[in-house]
């Protein structure tokens, strides 16, 4: 294997490591999650028809929300005990630092998706279980897409004077494309309809963000 | 040691003031008044050079922060900066008109037209490029944050141009492509005013660029003390 990808695999080998050992940052994601399906509720009238049409939405605003809880935290503790500088002293590609900890996010985001999607299940009421297999791609490309960009900001957030409260400013203008594509997708799989130009949309979203990053990445983690 | 006079600004200035005071007179008086928007639809004058302003400065932003990336030229930081900057102004002008164009035609001060949304995003992207810079203490490090920013922004315009279009269309096809649709009257009225409003844009971006070279010199001149 060559070495960029065995370097991405052991960065994403600690990431997940440090995460399970702990389960810190994925039970407060999820928590915050929960919360923020639950209050969404609140707007709406119980049962209104309404919350059918507006589900894809709930589900990506709570996963992003909570993602950039998430996200934040993926580097912030980086920053303990001269962690940042020992990443940077490493041999490791700057590309394959970035891989690495994005795809950790990815995982970890993803993981929180599967918790959220039984939550709207249950409290919204939603059938989704004939739509599930549809469900995949459109989300696991908005994730992507998510983690990218979110991973390249949360290191330069961390610098700021806002550190972590930046985060939120540079990275949701950015994914509004991307997350546009993706609640569009996740109702027209609900309601039965095509969804090829939103996935056309996310795919090329994902592809150039991932390389843009990968190559940007470098003058974000020099010091 | 004294600065020396900045022609480009002024040269922008007298040029940008001249339009300025013609091109009124050609939207009210030279072109025709459009039969369905009717007095309305002269803000379109001001409205459509406002966005090519706007969609040029922040390019410029983005060559400039390759550039920046590249070379470290601290000179390319400064003009990628005060791009953003003019951008954002222009951008302001364009939420604006757009906003009072779209009340007496679509009935409703903002309608989530796909080209004014995507105005919407770019100006929220360019406020965050302009926020970077304001929380960053490090002047390196801020200016290689926000060259990084610039390039990640720029790159979303495609993105939000073709998402945008998926979702919604509301606006009047005038420029469809590479064919113009105005009668001729309206086109050199427009065309003037593509090119008042670039040459407002070049005079405000020279401008800026030196009120930020004498303030980078200041600085420098205060730290010798």
């Amino acid at each position: 294997m060559p070495l960029f990808f065995l370097q991405t695999l052991a960065i994403l080998q600690k990431d997940l490591k440090t995460e399970w050992r702990t389960r810190e940052r994925l039970s407060a994601m999820a928590f915050f999650a929960l919360l923020v399906v639950i209050i969404f509720n609140f707007i709406y009238e119980p049962g209104s028809p309404i919350i059918k049409t507006v589900a894809p939405g709930i589900f990506w605003i709570a996963t992003a929300f909570a993602g950039l809880l998430g996200l934040s935290r993926s580097y912030a503790i980086e920053t303990q005990n001269d962690c940042l500088m020992g990443l940077r002293l490493t041999p490791a590609d700057p590309g394959a630092i970035f891989l690495g900890k994005m795809l950790g996010n990815t995982l970890t985001m993803l993981i929180l998706e599967a918790l959220i999607l039984p939550i709207l299940v249950i409290f919204l009421n939603l059938q989704i279980a004939e739509a599930l297999p549809r469900l995949i791609l459109p989300i696991l490309l908005g994730t992507l897409g998510f983690a990218a960009i979110g991973t390249l900001f949360s290191s330069m957030s961390l610098n700021t004077r806002l550190r972590e409260a930046f985060l939120p400013l540079l990275t949701l203008p950015i994914f509004i494309p991307a997350l546009l594509a993706a609640i569009e997708s996740f109702r027209a799989v609900l309601e039965g309809s095509k969804i090829t130009d939103w996935l056309v949309l996310s795919g090329a979203f994902v592809a150039l963000y991932i390389a843009a990053c990968l190559l940007l990445f470098e003058y974000v983690l020099e010091d | 040691m004294r600065q020396k006079p900045y022609i480009p600004p002024f040269v922008f200035g007298i040029l940008a003031l001249i339009c300025l005071s013609i091109a009124p007179y050609l939207v009210f008086m030279y072109a025709g008044i459009e039969k369905e928007m009717g007095l309305a639809q002269k803000i379109f004058y001001y409205h459509v050079p406002s966005a090519f302003s706007m969609f040029l400065g922040s390019f410029l932003c983005f060559v400039f922060s390759i550039f920046y990336l590249w070379k470290r030229d601290k000179n390319c930081d400064l003009w990628a900066a005060c791009s953003a900057e003019v951008s954002l102004l222009f951008g302001t002008l364009v939420l604006i008109t757009g906003a009072i164009w779209a009340k007496p035609i679509w009935g409703a001060w903002w309608v989530w037209d796909a080209q004014l949304t995507l105005t919407l995003i770019l100006w929220l992207i360019l406020a965050a490029y302009h926020m970077l810079r304001t929380y960053i203490e490090d002047a390196v490090q801020s200016a290689r944050f926000r060259a990084v920013l610039g390039i990640i922004g720029f790159l979303n315009v495609p993105f939000i141009h073709y998402a945008t279009k998926l979702w919604r269309t509301h606006h009047p096809e005038v420029v469809r492509g590479e064919e113009i649709s105005l009668p001729p009257d309206m086109k050199i009225a427009f065309f003037f005013c593509v090119i008042t409003f670039f040459a407002l844009f070049f005079a405000l971006l020279f401008k800026r660029v030196s009120l930020a070279k004498a303030r980078d010199e200041l600085e420098s001149l205060k730290a010798k003390i």
